[in-house]
């Protein structure tokens, strides 16, 4: 019993990682049409900006700003350079898809030999372990929970209380629209790639905390359990993204001390079909996609 | 004008005609001087990128060593890597392709236990004489001519490591940690059997999916089985993050072992990164083949590797790391059979391998590529000892030489810190039911 509840404890800081990061790309989704499955590359390519600094001796923190910051930007530059032209000239949704895996795969290979094969780790100190009964959560992984609320935090106000949020939710509704009513939907797409892009960049960092060691490797492993959350809480809807990785989350560490180590991703992936055959739409897509997020 | 599927269709022309030309260079037989290629068909990318990287390490120095001498009869060599990913799925098409596409290949390295299965085949098929790091034991009694192991079975491995536990650190309780995919997987039966015959206990057999961004829930499970030491061979950042997790958990680290795919220097940095060098010198073992990193031969290869950091910067890093000092004789030895066979084409020198690596009545031994081409051209036959020593191939051109138990200093450098020769090897094996 005592290693369930561990495991649970465990499993609010995968949950935490997985939200962060499927926040992010259910938007990217919901607000420009892109399933983009270069997300994963993009977060280790952050990863990777954020050691450069850290390994020349600046603070984690400071290092996860470069991190949001790189995301930021290469996100927003892989819109405006490939898919933005592409979408232009009416490529359809599964030939975006294909152009993103493409993309991925060009950013794997051109990463390898920049940053080599090696694995590399933050400079970082852990802080105390905090035990509250059986779960024993280190410092740097409550720090990493603080930082999905606020970021949680940050995306509900942006939705709800700025015009551009206001703007972001139009845009995804109905984008044509949107344009007749004065709303810049160009400018709001590419606000949209910086402000996904930047959740993008501090998953990568957050993840590189969590695992003490990542590698190139890391950027496909880390895409699929986002994709899960972001499908099972319903696609382009950042609550339902949430939603589902509190239980991806969950499921993936409670399955591993329930059952086996070996299966714990089955099972999280059992627990998303299962869904998808009650309720195809996801969890809270009734309600719409990111245009209803308000 | 044009409709977008005639632009399409345009588009395709020169795709088109880039790969037939390719096809086309595909097809020319080796001429009398034309180069050869050595194939390095290993995983560069995915989770176990690591290997590749060692076998190309193994590849420059060989090819330094033939074209510093000449070449192999007048052709030059050179080295070309193909990716398999690590994935049987992969690794077919890129063997087909490097079949396909270049009918100059004297020899292909690497085929590591991810892709060995689904490679060996397709090159025996072809008649190109494989140098392969498998541990499958299917390889242990092979049909299949073309192919030539100089390390052991993963199976030894497991037992050598269960025997270095149990003889010389006199542990009892063994968790097993094991990345899920198939060449880690490979040692978790065998050390089982080994180490329930041999008295001792297995206290956890964990598969751990590879590429996590943590195993807390695994190692709070393996820890709470008090274990005396913990097996382990899951590459990639895999191996960093599961031991930095069991030093957060435990309060310090716990003794662990590594099979010989862990002696490795991107395997070191990934783990000393997360844990701390002086933690993973003091609590890590590892079992490596039984290669004394001394000798003429190995100082000609040592010379060689350093000399191809101007082409592979890591190169000099793979200077102890097993696997790559016996893919580089496996080279040499494919070199030589053809200088005494006079032929490039690999049926006719592909049994005289093993001729080369065992030796014959009267041969002579040599160390250096271009003392075995002196001595062909003097008539003589050749035996090779090489970098990683004496090579004894079995009926199905199986060949190892014992293990070393083995651990590192803070440099990375691997020091050897007992041995278990070929007999007591094989008394292990007897004793695991191998």
């Amino acid at each position: 019993m005592s290693l369930i509840v561990a495991a649970f404890g465990f499993g609010l800081v995968t949950m935490s990682i997985i939200a962060i990061a499927a926040v992010g790309f259910t938007m990217q989704f919901g607000i420009t049409n892109m399933i983009n499955l270069a997300y994963g590359q993009v977060m280790i390519a952050s990863a990777y900006a954020a050691y450069a600094v850290n390994n020349a001796g600046v603070s984690i923190w400071l290092s996860m700003v470069v991190g949001a910051v790189f995301g930021a930007l290469f996100s927003f530059l892989l819109n405006r350079t490939i898919y933005a032209p592409f979408q232009r000239k009416g490529t359809n949704l599964i030939g975006m898809v294909i152009i993103s895996l493409a993309v991925s795969l060009v950013i794997a290979n051109v990463l390898l030999p920049i940053v080599g094969y090696y694995s590399v780790s933050y400079h970082l100190d852990t802080g105390p372990t905090l035990h509250a009964g059986s779960i024993a959560l280190t410092g740097v992984q409550i720090a990493i929970m603080a930082v999905a609320v606020v970021a949680m935090v940050l995306i509900y106000a942006l939705l709800h209380f700025t015009r551009l949020g206001k703007a972001m939710r139009a845009t995804a509704a109905n984008p044509t629209l949107a344009r007749n009513c004065g709303i810049p939907t160009a400018r709001v797409i590419d606000f949209a790639w910086l402000i996904t892009g930047a959740l993008c960049g501090v998953a990568g960092v957050v993840a590189g905390m969590n695992s003490d060691a990542f590698s190139v490797a890391n950027g496909s492993e880390f895409l699929i359990p986002i994709i899960a959350a972001s499908v099972l809480g319903g696609a382009g809807h950042p609550y339902g993204a949430m939603i589902g990785a509190v239980i991806i989350g969950e499921m993936t560490e409670v399955s591993a001390a329930l059952i086996t180590p070996e299966y714990k991703q089955v099972a999280a992936f059992a627990a998303l079909v299962l869904v998808m055959v009650l309720r195809p739409q996801g969890l809270l897509a009734k309600r719409g996609t990111l245009a209803a997020a308000g | 004008m044009l409709g977008n599927h005639h632009r399409i269709g345009l588009g395709l022309v020169p795709v088109i005609a880039l790969g037939l030309a390719a096809c086309g260079s595909g097809s020319t037989a080796p001429t009398s001087s034309s180069p050869l290629l050595i194939g390095v068909i290993a995983p560069f990318t995915g989770p176990d990128a690591a290997l590749g990287p060692a076998y190309f390490a193994a590849c420059l120095p060989a090819a330094r060593a033939i074209n510093n001498a000449g070449g192999v009869s007048g052709h030059k060599v050179s080295c070309q890597e193909f990716d398999t990913r690590g994935e049987p799925a992969d690794a077919v098409p890129a063997a087909q392709q490097m079949v396909a596409s270049h009918s100059n290949l004297m020899a292909v390295v690497g085929c590591t236990s991810d892709e060995a299965s689904s490679v060996a085949p397709i090159l025996n098929q072809a008649h190109i004489p494989m140098f392969c790091m498998t541990g499958q034991s299917e390889f242990n009694k092979t049909s299949f001519t073309y192919f030539h192991r100089l390390v052991p079975p993963d199976e030894f491995d497991a037992f050598a490591m269960v025997g270095s536990a149990l003889d010389h650190f006199n542990y009892k309780k063994v968790a097993l940690v094991f990345g899920n995919d198939i060449g880690s997987q490979a040692f978790v039966g065998p050390a089982m059997t080994a180490l329930k015959n041999l008295g001792a206990t297995v206290t956890i057999n964990q598969a751990i999916a590879l590429g996590q961004s943590s195993y807390r829930t695994e190692v709070t499970a393996m820890l709470a089985t008090h274990p005396d030491v913990i097996f382990t061979e899951a590459l990639g950042p895999t191996d960093a993050t599961y031991m930095a997790e069991v030093k957060q958990l435990n309060g310090s680290s716990l003794p662990f072992m590594g099979t010989s795919a862990t002696i490795d220097p991107v395997w070191f940095a990934a783990v000393s990164g997360a844990i701390g060098v002086q933690d993973l010198v003091s609590n890590f073992s590892a079992v490596d083949l039984g290669v004394t990193f001394s000798g003429p031969g190995y100082d000609e290869f040592k010379t060689n590797l350093d000399a191809v950091a101007s082409q592979f910067p890591a190169a000099p890093k793979y200077a102890q790391r097993g696997a790559t000092l016996h893919l580089y004789d496996g080279i040499i030895q494919a070199a030589l059979a053809m200088d005494e066979t006079k032929s490039v084409d690999p049926t006719v020198y592909n049994a005289v391998i093993k001729d080369v690596g065992n030796g014959t009545t009267g041969s002579v031994t040599v160390n250096t590529y271009a003392a075995g081409v002196a001595a062909i051209k003097n008539g003589q036959k050749v035996r090779w000892v090489g970098a990683g020593g004496p090579t004894n191939y079995n009926q199905y051109n199986n060949s190892q030489q014992g293990y070393i138990l083995v651990k590192y200093d803070a440099s990375g450098n691997e020091v050897t810190i007992g041995t278990l020769t070929q007999a007591q090897t094989a008394a292990i094996i007897a004793a695991g039911g191998g």
